[in-house]
């Protein structure tokens, strides 16, 4: 166990955590923000999607340890022009079903916006094929994307 | 499930009643003797009586800031009750969509479904069994306002209008309902309740914002997996693989790892409890727990898959003998044969189970994803000691469900009450992604069987057909009954109920048993007898010759919902017209739920990858209460069924499932999503199912259309191997 001082949301958050355990654990059973969500623990489905310094990142296979001095951005922490927008486009279109793989595919989208501002659909697969989705959403997902993009333009 | 929904006749079962505790009580008496329920609207007393099978104030709570609670009875797992429900009552209560808020049932008879004595949610039957449910109670509360108005008034009510949250007078002005609720509940309960025409519809037909969009896009909604209470360990646990005894294991090396606060055996599981979840994982993998594994060979792939075939030559039990087979067979100019093979599924939901139980001896509080909060929490009050009543139950959202939350053994509650009463510390139960895919209740694997016949003049003649595999329901509240029948109706839905008029036909149905669990996996039994109907169909339409389409019409004369869907789908998809070169349309048709669905999918094979260009959907399911909700659920099951039938597949060995996560049980991605087209029959009928509707024709239609590009007959799935 060791003392960390992670920089989330905005916020300086203190934990005493087993360094090698996955940041998503950290956060959600330590820090408290549940909407970071677990699916796979392997990196496979993109539930637990985070933004460490902007990227996108599993937190099931992210460890404490090598969060340390970088920006967190959770679901729960995230704004600014391009998250926003994302979110507007999100609740206009009513995309979530059972909304859990949502907080990963709204950071994941987050990050290929705030890349590529104008995605094509091609872009849009190759970014978000590492977040599944059960409920089948990505018909949703992907108006979504192009509706928020012309909304972050916009503003 | 389908044998849940029955569409009671509207005025045989309403009933006005009496006034309880102020508020006013609806009773609503079932057909069939199934008992009888009672809700009530418009009071603005909160207080639940648990004693009382009718309590005021049970699905619309307005208080005196305008806002409008509206309670949902069914678990919002993805499906959209949170949206479809509320559209029910806000259309009749006449209020603002931006004054409504949802919030989940608690457990009590008031939230029973209206065709089964239990509260839950599935069978797609949600909209369905709710449709006159719910717009009375709206427009009973809508009434009670009005007269509530006109009692302050002094006016004759008929000269007042509820509209936008308001009742107005033309002469006295305007109240909110905000202003009128506790008047309103004082109000003598109406009768004679003439619900509106379809024309007058301004909710229902709308593609209503989805009340839970804004939480679920900004982390606050709550899942079972998020529900945290003070005191609480995390609990991860060693389950056997099927018919295997726990071995051994290494306690000391569990104790050792930080966090862990105790290890506890039940039966031969073993729960490793931790101040987190990490470090409870992090015991189990440390304990190294080992099995005794079992040899019976139907808990091997191999020898499983050999007994079932060869149980398929074997008698069954009759489920359904119309006119003399073997004389339909015999008269056939020409007969076909086929067999089938579809593989045990997970439902592999993005939340996977659990379930947190706090428990002081005296009371407990559940908190789940519960499809079946009645049982449960019966079952919970049987492991608890406690009566049902000194339980709450909390019903979060679902991270999907699938049928998968509606577990008729409760298995994710057990667990999770049997260590709340050993420790007597609320325990919350994560099940890994492993545990989830590993832990059973799986769509049964199953084969099928189908001899059918031509006559010269391309009719069919004589059907025989066998199925072989595990019972959905045995073990569930329909349990007894299947036992005694040696049928399980939803093992043969789809066949037994064909639309296809199959004369001399036979069905035989054995249900072997096995330690494997099963459970209802969207659309249940159509699973599996939608593919083989809809790709034997078309064998037989190529076989004598004809156009599939119109081999099909020309059976289905009697079934005008069919022939709707057939056409719309004909146009929607320029049926007839030669596609791009190198690619195919495959079709088929299939009625679940109530619903007809029909699929043209357009296919092109690139080596052994099938290529899906577009899925064009045409559905007959009655009223489309939300249309982007509709479509949503629509798409949400061909994803669902694209995923099972391009890859999904669990096998076993010695009792263990050999895949365990998203590498080697896959799913579709969004790069494999392909364009689809959703297209509704217009109609004013009551709606009929929609979560399951859309899956079933999706597989045959795909195999369909491979057929016409390499003239193979896929006869077992998923594609992945059938195709390889």
């Amino acid at each position: 166990m060791a003392a960390y001082e992670l920089s989330m949301n905005g916020k300086t958050v203190s934990i005493d955590a087993d360094p090698e355990m996955p940041l998503l654990w950290a956060v959600r059973d330590l820090v408290g923000l549940t909407g970071t969500k677990y699916g796979c623990g392997m990196a496979l489905c993109g539930a637990c999607t985070i933004l460490l310094d902007g990227e996108p990142v599993r937190s099931c296979v992210t460890t404490v340890a090598a969060a340390k001095g970088r920006q967190i951005t959770t679901i729960e922490g995230l704004n600014g022009k391009v998250g926003e927008a994302i979110k507007s486009a999100w609740q206009e279109l009513s995309v979530p079903q059972c909304g859990y793989c949502q907080s990963g595919q709204i950071l994941a989208a987050t990050a290929l916006l705030s890349q590529k501002p104008k995605p094509s659909d091609q872009d849009i697969d190759g970014a978000m094929s590492g977040n599944i989705c059960r409920c089948g959403t990505y018909a949703d997902i992907r108006r979504a994307i192009h509706k928020a993009a012309e909304l972050a333009q916009q503003s | 499930m389908e044998m849940f929904i029955s569409q009671p006749s509207r005025r045989d079962f309403l009933k006005t009643g009496t006034a309880l505790g102020g508020g006013l009580v609806i009773a609503w008496t079932l057909p069939m003797g199934m008992g009888k329920m009672a809700f009530a609207a418009g009071s603005p007393s909160s207080n639940l009586d648990f004693t009382s099978a009718a309590l005021p104030n049970a699905f619309i709570k307005i208080s005196s800031d305008n806002s409008i609670r509206l309670i949902i009875n069914k678990l919002e797992m993805g499906q959209g009750v949170n949206t479809s429900l509320a559209q029910l009552m806000a259309e009749e209560l006449e209020c603002n969509w931006q004054q409504i808020r949802c919030e989940s049932a608690p457990v009590d008879p008031v939230y029973n479904a209206t065709f089964m004595p239990l509260q839950m949610a599935g069978g797609s039957s949600s909209v369905t069994s709710s449709w006159q449910q719910l717009r009375t109670v709206g427009a009973m509360a809508r009434e009670m306002l009005i007269a509530a108005a006109a009692e302050q008034w002094q006016v004759p009510a008929k000269e007042c209008k509820a509209i936008d949250g308001k009742v107005q007078h033309p002469k006295k002005g305007v109240l909110s309902y905000g202003e009128l609720a506790e008047a309103a509940g004082r109000q003598t309960p109406p009768t004679g309740i003439v619900l509106k025409a379809a024309k007058d519809f301004k909710i229902i037909g709308q593609s209503m914002q989805r009340t839970d969009a804004a939480s679920k896009v900004n982390g606050t909604a709550i899942f079972g997996l998020d529900v945290k209470v003070p005191n609480m360990l995390y609990a991860t646990i060693a389950r056997p693989p099927f018919g295997a005894t726990l071995k051994g294991f290494n306690e000391a090396a569990a104790r050792q790892v930080a966090g862990c606060k105790d290890i506890i055996k039940i039966g031969d599981k073993v729960a490793f409890l931790a101040s987190n979840t990490w470090s409870s994982q992090k015991a189990r993998e440390a304990a190294q727990v080992e099995w005794n594994l079992s040899e019976a060979p139907h808990l091997t792939q191999t020898s499983l898959l050999k007994t079932y075939r060869d149980s398929l030559d074997k008698p069954g039990t009759a489920v359904k003998s119309t006119g003399k087979v073997a004389e339909g067979l015999k008269k056939a100019s020409k007969t076909l044969e086929a067999s089938y093979e579809f593989p045990y599924l997970a439902h592999a939901c993005m939340e996977p189970m659990n379930c947190t139980v706090a428990y002081d001896g005296q009371t407990a509080q559940i908190w789940a994803g519960h499809q079946m909060p009645t049982t449960d929490r019966q079952v919970a009050a049987q492991i608890l000691g406690l009566a049902a009543e000194k339980i709450s139950v909390t019903t979060t959202f679902a991270g999907g469900s699938f049928g998968r939350r509606a577990n008729k053994n409760s298995d994710f509650v057990v667990e999770a009450a049997t260590l709340a009463k050993q420790l007597k510390k609320p325990v919350k139960v994560v099940w890994s992604r492993e545990d989830d895919m590993q832990g059973g209740y799986y769509r049964p694997l199953t084969m099928h069987k189908v001899k059918a016949g031509l006559n010269k003049s391309g009719k069919i003649s004589g059907w025989d057909h066998s199925i072989v595999g595990q019972s959905v329901m045995a073990g569930s509240f329909f349990g007894a009954e299947i036992e005694k029948s040696g049928i399980d109706p939803t093992s043969v839905e789809g066949v037994s109920d064909s639309p296809y008029g199959l004369d001399d036909f036979r069905l035989q149905l054995q249900l072997p048993r096995s330690e494997v669990t099963t459970l209802w996996w969207r659309s249940v039994g159509h699973t599996h007898t939608a593919y083989v109907m809809e790709t034997f169909i078309d064998e037989l339409a190529a076989a004598a010759n004809k156009d599939s389409l119109q081999f099909r019409k020309d059976l289905l004369k009697k079934s005008p919902r069919h022939l709707a869907v057939l056409e719309l789908l004909a146009q929607k998809s320029a049926w007839g017209q030669k596609p791009a070169a190198g690619h195919a349309l495959g079709l088929a048709i299939h009625q679940s739920f109530n619903t007809v669905v029909g699929q043209v999918v357009e296919v092109s094979l690139q080596g052994k990858d099938i290529q899906i260009h577009k899925i064009i959907s045409a559905v007959h399911c009655g009223t489309v209460v939300n249309p982007h909700g509709a479509q949503s659920q629509v798409e949400s099951a061909i994803v669902y069924g694209l995923s099972a039938c391009l890859y999904g597949e669990l096998t076993l060995d010695k009792g263990r499932i050999q895949q365990s996560n998203f590498h080697d049980y896959q799913v579709l991605r969004m790069a494999a999503m392909p364009p689809v087209e959703v297209h509704f029959v217009p109609s004013n009928d009551p709606p009929t199912g929609l979560g399951e509707p859309g899956l079933p024709p999706l597989a045959p239609a795909i195999a369909n259309a491979i057929f016409k590009l390499n003239g193979k007959r896929l006869r077992s799935l998923p594609f992945s191997k059938s195709l390889a």
